[in-house]
């Protein structure tokens, strides 16, 4: 019992000391700017997005913050999570901006600022090429679909699957990598991801996988996510701006093309998103 | 599976045995003040030792990681991904370490002690040439034990960001679609580094003193 009161108070200890260093904490744009370099936490499972292409971490995102690092006059610093530990780590201050990218939701935008929209994220299906059991994504019902753990696409899986007459059989993943293995092992019927996500896949493996054609649910778009507070303002403008102008001057739906074989209509900020 | 595939899991073996070797040796280093602490008889200093022992034995590391890769900053201390790797992996073996350090002093025979002191020996002398060598022979295949763990324990630290081998076998699988080649590949690695570990256990224990041959 002693042991206990005692750990407790010393965590107790350590986030009210913990509280009280962030209070203090500078604004981040200028850190940045005196370090030269601009700390980005990712996951190297997403592709085209973020992705480990023969040893080499490579993607969208990996051009993008190029650019945007031109922009801001900075390098880029990767850091490389699970997904379900990119968020803690940035609100632990791993480092100052998430690359993942994340869909924009109603909940996310609640606690973090979103960067404009980088490419369209409305989900679809992936199945194994030639299996005639799905044709549309109502053939889910009932089958078994992989989804990453603790994304947006697992809630907007979950609300289509709530309108079929028989739920899918959810089966959550901690990278979708991992799911795409298991369907290419024929122990899920389907994986649910970002069009473009899958796309990209389906490409890759052609005579493997196949796409399920049309996404469904609401339209919902990918953007990059920082901290909220105004010690992080400066630096999520900075970024906001070096985007917009990297979006005017042609060299984002370059890149898009460069990734997703196609050029997406994205909005230049979101305010209420469908989810 | 290309040579270019396997010599990506090399590269990132290196990770895994950098990191396992450094570990091993601040927790072996931590783990002797910890023995310390718990053979002194003084509460004050055995009191810590076994709230620090009971704790890092009894959370799971992969929890100690992730307390450690995101909770030190909440209090300031902001280290970079290897340094939190470090960190856990040593804090948690020390604590195992420590407890078999414990256990091989414990066992020095109190006869040997008795007799050492009979002949004259100041209790310095009797602690280096009586109790460390006994203590170390009996705690050795403990330790080779030890350390064949944390290499293999060492496959949670990409939690905090670390692609070592396990982590780059998954990274490989995601994007070639090889699973069973990598990590198969991946645990011959791991079965060949364990392998030299035991191996080399094998010769220091044999000329390590007191051992029958």
């Amino acid at each position: 019992m002693k042991k206990n009161s005692l750990l407790k108070g010393l965590v107790g200890a350590a986030f009210l000391f913990g509280a009280t260093l962030s209070a203090h904490a500078a604004d981040t744009l200028a850190a940045v700017k005196a370090a030269g370099t601009l700390k980005v936490g990712t996951e190297t499972a997403f592709a085209p997005f973020d992705f480990i292409d023969a040893g080499e971490h490579a993607g969208l995102n990996v051009d993008l913050f190029a650019e945007i690092g031109k922009e801001l006059g900075v390098k880029i610093e990767w850091v490389a999570l699970p997904w379900d530990g990119v968020f803690p780590a940035l609100e632990a201050g791993k480092f100052d901006i998430v690359a993942g990218p994340a869909t924009i939701t109603k909940k996310r935008m609640e606690r973090y600022r979103f960067t404009p929209p980088i490419a369209e994220a409305t989900i679809a299906i992936l199945k194994k090429a030639g299996d005639k059991t799905i044709t549309k994504p109502e053939d889910i019902a009932g089958k078994k679909i992989g989804v990453g753990k603790a994304t947006s696409q697992l809630d907007q899986l979950k609300e289509f699957s709530d309108t079929l007459p028989t739920k899918a059989e959810i089966r959550e993943y901690p990278a979708f990598t991992e799911s795409y293995a298991d369907l290419a092992a024929g122990r899920i019927a389907g994986v649910a991801n970002s069009l473009p996500n899958i796309a990209f896949v389906a490409k890759q493996r052609e005579g493997t996988f196949e796409v399920v054609l049309p996404p469904f649910g609401k339209k919902s778009y990918f953007g990059f996510i920082g901290l909220k507070d105004a010690d992080h303002a400066p630096l999520m403008d900075a970024v906001d701006a070096a985007l917009l102008k990297i979006k005017a001057d042609g060299r984002m739906a370059a890149l898009q093309k460069k990734w997703f074989g196609a050029s997406f209509d994205t909005p230049d900020s979101i305010k209420d998103p469908a989810f | 599976m290309s040579f270019k595939l396997f010599e990506l899991l090399l590269q990132a073996s290196i990770y895994t045995v950098t990191i396992s070797v450094v570990s091993i040796l601040i927790g072996f280093a931590i783990a002797i003040l910890l023995s310390g602490m718990l053979l002194s008889q003084r509460s004050h200093l055995m009191l810590p030792a076994r709230i620090f022992i009971s704790f890092f034995r009894g959370v799971p590391l992969l929890v100690q990681l992730l307390l450690i890769y995101n909770l030190l900053p909440v209090i300031g201390i902001n280290v970079p991904s290897i340094v939190a790797a470090i960190i856990g992996l040593s804090l948690c073996t020390a604590a195992y370490q420590a407890e078999n350090l414990r256990g091989g002093f414990a066992s020095v025979p109190t006869g040997l002690v008795e007799s050492a002191e009979m002949v004259g020996l100041s209790p310095s002398q009797i602690f280096r040439r009586i109790k460390v060598p006994i203590a170390l022979r009996l705690t050795f295949p403990a330790l080779v034990n030890e350390a064949i763990l944390i290499l293999k324990a060492s496959s949670l630290v990409s939690v905090v960001g670390i692609v070592e081998l396990t982590r780059m076998a998954q990274d490989l699988a995601g994007s070639t679609f090889l699973p069973l080649q990598l990590f198969a590949s991946a645990g011959l690695i791991y079965l060949v580094i364990n392998w030299i570990v035991a191996l080399a256990g094998g010769l220091i224990e044999r000329r390590l003193p007191g051992v029958p041959r």
